[in-house]
């Protein structure tokens, strides 16, 4: 009985959001629907990258790689034929004379990124720590670096722009749906608590049968799926996508949602990006005002090392119960730990 | 392509070389005793080539003054780092530290941006040494001659502060096991601060050497190249400070001979050749070169 | 010379000693055996200074003044004259011999007095003279504990803590080191003994205590307690 409540509440939850969506496309004026609509961009990735970083524990910088991808071969699909031919020779022919509608664009892009993901995964995923860290930050420069030498599928530096802005409220409020409703389910299948047994102890999960790498390999793949669409519904709200429109900053502050919600817990990667994204937008204005480009980052920053100064061990650390599973705990769900193993004595 | 192309391409490399070294020297050193990679080390080349430009153009220095001008703020820079982003950690996940040291990078990316824009400057090189100097069949730069010596120079002062003196044997003990140097007596806290100082210190030389070879600095400049040392340290091994100096070297012959031998429209590629030897050396040699197998690494 | 007065240890969310008292007096050879897990290893690491004890005191008197090393750091309880041999050796692997032997000294300054140590040593342990070129990770595990204890010698300590000794090594080494600890303990260095090795660790010291899941269980004379029924059937594999 309280599966059903469970989910009559989910769908329920679901419902509202949608009258909301709706509330606020009549409503309100473009520059806060794009803002609502980066939120919402912003929750998918962090909700995508708790699979991967909060389930898993494989400290994984690899969204924005993931993104560029994404939100190139969208946008690359979404082209008119005209200006494909026009702008990127090399594209093979089928390609340019085809233009396909945006949702089948998206999903393609989710899964060449996730091709991405498991062709580099294989040999990458091996690393752990802060290894795979700077890996996965190669993996950016590398992504940044084809996409501008390949230019004659990509057009290089100067990226695509122009493309239509076919991101609304509503794309984004689907998409944020699909990934809570993916993330929800893993986290309480067993694929999820395997995740959530390597996170824990990897060499206990490996002497219980766990297929690790595979295991690693599908969080991973999984990740970057979301991080594909979602850099798709990105170039499409901004119609615009360069190699350098996700960057390693990005990454951080990416990082930063997951950690600071709580890695593992759903609620709190959502409530992470929503918060961090409009702080990071209300100080914009302040930006432009005092003439000081950066000032949002640079105060986020600040913000994330008083965090880990004053708590190090406090959010991160070892089994502390994730600071918002209370609000899971009235919608009938178990906290998860936000434990990580401590590499430290003493 | 002539002996003459491919001497001049050497050279090349193994200024480049130098420069890595020095950043991946400090790379190692510090990860060496705090296991912790120090995502703020490229901030500190940036650093370095701003405070020799300073020095040069504010204070009039003269260019061995100004030298030692960088080494010492390089050092302090590394120090309050250490102080504010590190020593905080201790203790704490792997992750944590990794994030903290990201985040003092992007602050002193973001205040460098704020104060000095984004705009690259030129730096300055003194007269006297933007002449050519005959080396057999090549003509260098004498700038460029100089950044090689000095950094032989300071790689071959640290070898012997740390084979030969006690504190670089403090420093070696406390690298390898941190809680029985403890119980020798040693002073972590300044060993660690130690690592820091000397570690950054390299690295802002390092800087005013990209500055002089390059012409243009910028905040953002020492990024990737903090990056690519990274790579350097762990083609050498990371802890390993031969191993750093050897991939460093390694790495810059690599890049320069990779962008020289290869047809010009490859020449774009330099970066991802760069990253996925990080990835295929993580994979292949994942204690690099000249590493310790004491790690978790896969 | 040292007392351990109602410690408590927590380390890693379990309650490791829960209020323990010890005491070592000059010029003895205590030994702490248990079995594992007990919390002997945690006793030491509360004694140098590498753990905190959350509660109870921790008093060292190398000379006449008595010291609280409670809540010092382990820098300087070394100074104050405690050398800690940990478990397993740990050596430093990429150090020769002779620098695992100097770092020991690290705190001292006094060159005639270390030359003197190092000699003493060398007395002590020939091979390490031998070897004394070496990195420490080429040596034997003998050669290891024979240069890990003298490494702990070589700071002059007056107290001595040893955690075991016995573990990997050949029955003929074991007793060779025990009569080396005899020696120590001769030329007025105390020793604090943790041992697996019951049956052999009771026969050479003075004194031993028995440490069973973070705290004491028995006390007394050596000799006696490898008398004592308990001890004879948990440690020593006689009895019924």
């Amino acid at each position: 009985m309280e599966r059903h409540s469970g989910w009559l509440a989910a769908l329920g939850a679901a419902l509202l959001g949608a009258v909301l969506v709706y509330a606020a496309t009549a409503t309100l004026d473009p520059y806060l629907l794009s803002i609502i609509a980066f939120v919402g961009i912003n929750i998918i990735l962090a909700v995508s990258l708790n699979i991967t970083n909060g389930f898993t524990g494989l400290f994984s910088l690899g969204h924005p790689a993931f993104m560029t991808v994404g939100g190139y071969v969208t946008a690359i699909l979404t082209l008119l034929p005209a200006r494909k031919t026009r702008l990127l020779p090399d594209l093979p022919a089928a390609l340019s004379h085809m233009q396909w509608p945006f949702l089948p664009a998206l999903i393609a892009g989710g899964l060449i990124a996730t091709l991405v993901a498991v062709i580099v995964g294989f040999p990458v995923l091996r690393l752990r720590g802060h290894y795979l860290a700077v890996a996965t930050l190669g993996l950016i420069f590398i992504i940044q670096g084809l996409a501008t030498n390949l230019d004659g599928y990509t057009r290089g530096a100067l990226g695509l722009n122009g493309l239509p802005e076919l991101t609304n409220l509503w794309w984004v409020y689907g998409w944020v749906l699909v990934t809570l409703y993916v993330c929800w389910t893993l986290k309480h299948s067993s694929l999820g608590r395997t995740m959530l047994a390597i996170r824990e102890n990897e060499l206990a999960a490996a002497c219980l049968g766990v297929k690790i790498t595979r295991t690693r390999i599908l969080s991973f793949a999984l990740g970057a799926f979301f991080a594909g669409v979602a850099g798709g519904l990105w170039a499409h709200l901004v119609t615009l996508v360069t190699p350098t429109s996700f960057t390693f900053l990005l990454a951080f502050q990416l990082v930063v949602m997951v950690v600071l919600g709580g890695s593992g817990s759903i609620t709190g990667a959502v409530l992470a990006a929503a918060v961090l994204t409009i702080a990071t937008e209300a100080l914009h204005p302040v930006e432009e005002a005092v003439g000081l480009y950066g000032l949002s980052q640079m105060l986020l920053a600040v913000a994330v090392l008083m965090v880990l100064i004053f708590r190090p061990k406090g959010l991160f650390g070892m089994a502390e119960p994730d600071l918002l599973g209370w609000i899971g705990k009235l919608h009938g769900r178990q906290p998860t730990r936000s434990g990580s193993k401590c590499h430290r004595e003493v | 392509m002539t002996s003459a192309y491919i001497l001049e391409q050497i050279a090349n490399g193994i200024i480049l070389g130098s420069m890595y070294a020095l950043i991946a020297i400090g790379f190692s050193l510090i990860y060496g005793i705090v296991r912790l990679i120090n995502f703020a080390h490229g901030d500190i080349v940036t650093i370095g080539a701003f405070a020799m430009l300073a020095s040069v153009v504010v204070l009039n220095a003269p260019f061995a003054l100004a030298v030692i001008f960088v080494l010492i703020v390089g050092a302090g820079v590394g120090m309050l780092i250490e102080r504010i982003a590190f020593r905080p950690m201790r203790g704490a996940p792997q992750v944590t530290g990794f994030i903290a040291s990201l985040a003092v990078a992007i602050v002193i990316e973001n205040l460098g941006i704020m104060t000095l824009t984004a705009q690259p400057r030129n730096f300055i090189v003194p007269t006297w040494l933007s002449t050519f100097v005959p080396l057999g069949p090549l003509q260098v730069r004498a700038i460029d001659l100089t950044i090689v010596v000095l950094a032989i120079l300071l790689m071959a002062t640290l070898a012997l502060f740390v084979r030969f003196t006690k504190v670089g044997m403090a420093m070696r003990a406390t690298a390898e096991n941190y809680n029985v140097a403890r119980l020798m007596g040693i002073n972590i806290d300044r060993m660690i601060m130690l690592a820091f100082a000397i570690g950054s210190a390299l690295a802002a030389a390092a800087g005013l050497m990209w500055g002089s070879k390059y012409s243009q600095i910028s905040p953002l400049m020492g990024l990737i190249p903090g990056l690519k040392a990274f790579v350097a340290a762990v083609i050498g091994g990371v802890g390993s400070i031969s191993g750093a100096m050897l991939g460093g070297y390694v790495l810059g012959l690599a890049e320069v001979l990779f962008v020289g031998l290869l047809p010009p429209e490859y020449s774009g590629y330099r970066n991802v050749f760069v990253f996925a030897t990080l990835i295929v050396i993580l994979l292949v040699m994942p204690n690099g070169l000249l590493g310790r197998s004491t790690e978790e690494r896969a | 010379m040292l007392w351990l007065e109602d410690v408590h240890v927590r380390r890693g969310g379990t309650h490791a000693l829960r209020g323990i008292d010890l005491e070592v007096r000059r010029g003895e050879i205590v030994a702490l055996i248990g079995a594992n897990g007990a919390g002997k290893t945690t006793t030491l690491w509360a004694i140098s200074g590498l753990l905190r004890c959350q509660q109870g005191r921790i008093a060292f008197a190398p000379d006449t003044q008595r010291l609280d090393i409670s809540r010092m750091r382990a820098e300087r309880i070394v100074a104050a004259g405690i050398s800690h041999c940990p478990e397993g050796r740990q050596i430093f692997g990429n150090l020769s011999v002779s620098e695992n032997l100097m770092v020991g000294a690290y705190l001292r300054g006094d060159r005639d007095g270390i030359e003197q140590d190092l000699a003493a040593v060398h007395g002590l342990f020939p091979i390490l003279a031998t070897r004394a070129g070496l990195p420490g990770n080429r040596l034997s595990g003998g050669e290891q504990m024979m240069l890990a204890i003298g490494r702990a010698l070589m700071s002059r300590p007056k107290l001595l803590l040893l955690d075991e000794p016995s573990l990997g090594l050949a029955p003929q080494l074991v007793e060779q080191i025990f009569d080396i600890l005899q020696r120590i303990r001769n030329e007025g260095t105390a020793v604090l003994l943790v041992e697996q090795n019951a049956a052999m660790a009771l026969d050479l010291a003075d004194r031993a205590y028995v440490l069973e899941t973070g705290l004491i269980k028995l006390a007394g004379d050596g000799k006696a307690l490898a008398q004592n029924v308990e001890v004879r059937r948990a440690y020593l594999g006689v009895g019924p």
